[in-house]
């Protein structure tokens, strides 16, 4: 049996002093290459979920492994998110003082890579996303599809093995939500990448080969 | 062409997304670094000047009083210091600040007619002073600021005076200086039968004795010769001297409050764009920038912001010494020209004091957990 690559057990997590629990003791594993949905309604956990699984946040109590090491304990978080896992967000958060070619750098520029090849590479998965044409524009002279092209195309910068989507086509129109989920699949299939979405849309999740429903902080299915 | 990110680069962008405030502030830290290079960069020019007085007129130790409070040395003393078998020449000697015209300040030196003091300045014309006569030379620098020649009359705290003779003098001290007989100097300042000091010109070096060695001698033999009196090196007395200590404390407490202001004009500017971009910081995080790098971008910003007021500063300050290097009340000390050290030191207090003004922003910024960073409105 293949060794799962994130492993949770009995995710807690809770704000305001405890008397908001966003997750009441989740279990999941993930094996190397999955492509897992997480869907449920508002405030169900599953963005909390996501950001625990990502590093960006502590458990209130439970653990997320990773590759069997514990986050946070056995493994660096500021290193997990640097190496291990690519984030890809709804508002597409790029910088907006740097044009694509140098948000997709930023990620490489925190691992010190040097320049030359943090700049190949950056050219290399612009192009790869279809924007060989527009590397030198700014995210505000960029549409909200080609915004969130660069924000894949960061994520994959330090060629990560996990990918985190949060409703990454939130916001966008029909169109380019179905260009960027067939960006997304094609870039596990092709990277052997472990693709991790949460969304609200049911077609997503649905085309998603392993789906779970988030319900009150609790898997539901 | 592809452009490159590097982290300096990424830092500059920060500080020019808000020009105006970039610029302001650099404005701000500009101000505080001309205070500094234009006060300090003065009195500095001062001591120059002290010393250079000193060598031009070959004076190897000055001769004061050992206490802060009683400047003034008994006029008596030059006889026993002529008997030390290391001194060739005791000049005495005093030195006042007067007032000449409501506008016009000037070193005032009383000297006597056959000081060596006075073999070191060049007559351009008339000639000496005589000594217990109402008569003064006058610096070239002052005769012009005074519109005085050869002949004419000078009313100095009541008194009339004949201008003897118009010098030039190796230092600006001397350029601008108005010298007069000691007696009358004396009698001017109510100091009869005291100095301000003695200058002394030591006698050649014995072979097989080094300056060093030969000049501390000399000193420990003054002193024992006269309890109560303090032997300095032309060079001690130079940087050691009232006026120049004076000038030095004022020139750094002034601009060590407009540096304060300074610091606290970047503290300000930090503290906003680090607000203004905590989801920005957030993003780093979350895409494993480790907090130290997140704090060493805002420093580098900070310190970006420092060298550039730093530059704007040295500019001002320059600028501003050589205005006072044009009024005719500072034109005998002010002189624009300045070290490359400390030009260098100037730029190191503003990079530092933009670090430190940083400091806190930084470090703020740097602990901001990634997920509260990225939900910042």
């Amino acid at each position: 049996m293949t060794e799962p690559l994130l492993e949770v057990r009995a995710l807690c997590k809770s704000y305001d002093e405890g008397r908001i629990e966003a997750l009441r003791g989740v279990d999941l594993s993930v094996a190397p290459g999955d492509f897992l949905a997480i869907s449920g309604p508002s405030g169900s956990g599953k963005s909390t979920l996501l950001q625990l699984l990502g590093g960006l946040d502590a458990p209130t109590s439970g653990e997320v492994r990773f590759q069997n090491s514990v986050l946070g304990t056995s493994i660096n978080l500021d290193t997990y998110r640097s190496l291990s896992v690519g984030f890809i967000f709804q508002a597409f958060y790029l910088l907006p003082t740097l044009c694509a070619i140098e948000n997709v750098q930023v990620p490489m520029l925190g691992v010190n890579r040097d320049s030359h090849s943090r700049v190949q590479r950056a050219e290399a998965l612009l192009r790869e996303m279809g924007l060989g044409h527009r590397m030198n524009q700014y995210p505000n002279e960029l549409s909200a599809g080609e915004r969130q092209r660069v924000a894949i195309a960061r994520a994959l910068a330090n060629n990560p093995t996990v990918l985190l989507a949060d409703e990454p086509t939130g916001n966008l129109d029909s169109v380019n939500s179905a260009h960027i989920m067939e960006m997304l699949i094609d870039i596990r299939q092709k990277r052997g990448m472990t693709l991790i979405i949460v969304t609200h849309e049911n077609e997503i999740a649905n085309s998603a080969p392993r789906h779970i429903r988030l319900r009150d902080g609790r898997i539901e299915s | 062409m592809a452009a490159q990110l590097s982290f300096a680069w990424f830092s500059w962008r920060n500080l020019w997304r808000r020009r105006l405030r970039t610029l302001l502030t650099i404005c701000g830290i500009g101000m505080a670094i001309g205070a500094f290079v234009a006060l300090v960069g003065f009195s500095r020019s001062f001591e120059r000047e002290w010393l250079r007085m000193y060598e031009s007129s070959g004076t190897d130790i000055a001769v004061v009083q050992k206490t802060f409070l009683n400047t003034s040395v008994d006029e008596s003393a030059g006889a026993t210091l002529l008997a030390l078998p290391t001194v060739a020449q005791a000049a005495p000697m005093i030195v006042n600040m007067m007032d000449l015209t409501p506008e016009i300040n000037a070193l005032a030196y009383g000297w006597k007619a056959d000081s060596f003091e006075l073999d070191s300045l060049t007559l351009k014309s008339g000639r000496r002073f005589q000594d217990g006569r109402q008569e003064v030379m006058l610096g070239d620098l002052l005769a012009a600021n005074l519109d005085k020649k050869v002949g004419d009359t000078l009313e100095i705290q009541g008194s009339s005076f004949t201008v003897a003779g118009i010098y030039h003098g190796g230092s600006a001290l001397e350029a601008g200086a108005v010298i007069m007989p000691l007696g009358v100097l004396q009698q001017l300042s109510s100091l009869q039968g005291k100095v301000t000091a003695f200058h002394v010109r030591l006698r050649p070096l014995p072979t097989g004795e080094s300056p060093e060695h030969y000049l501390a001698r000399a000193q420990a033999q003054i002193e024992a010769a006269l309890p109560g009196l303090r032997a300095v090196s032309a060079a001690q007395r130079a940087s050691n001297n009232q006026l120049v200590v004076l000038a030095h404390a004022v020139a750094w407490g002034t601009s060590s409050i407009a540096m304060l202001i300074g610091i606290l004009g970047i503290a300000n500017t930090m503290a906003m764009s680090v607000l203004e971009r905590t989801r920005e910081i957030g993003i780093l995080r979350a895409l494993g920038w480790k907090r130290w790098r997140v704090l060493l971008l805002i420093q580098m910003e900070a310190a970006v912001l420092g060298f550039a007021g730093g530059l704007a500063g040295i500019v001002i300050g320059w600028g501003s010494l050589r205005a006072l290097a044009l009024i005719p009340q500072t034109a005998s000390i002010a002189s624009p020209t300045f070290s490359p050290f400390f030009l260098a030191e100037a730029l190191c207090i503003a990079v530092l004091a933009g670090l430190a003004a940083g400091a806190i922003p930084a470090w703020r910024g740097a602990r901001l957990l990634p997920v509260e960073a990225l939900r910042h409105d």
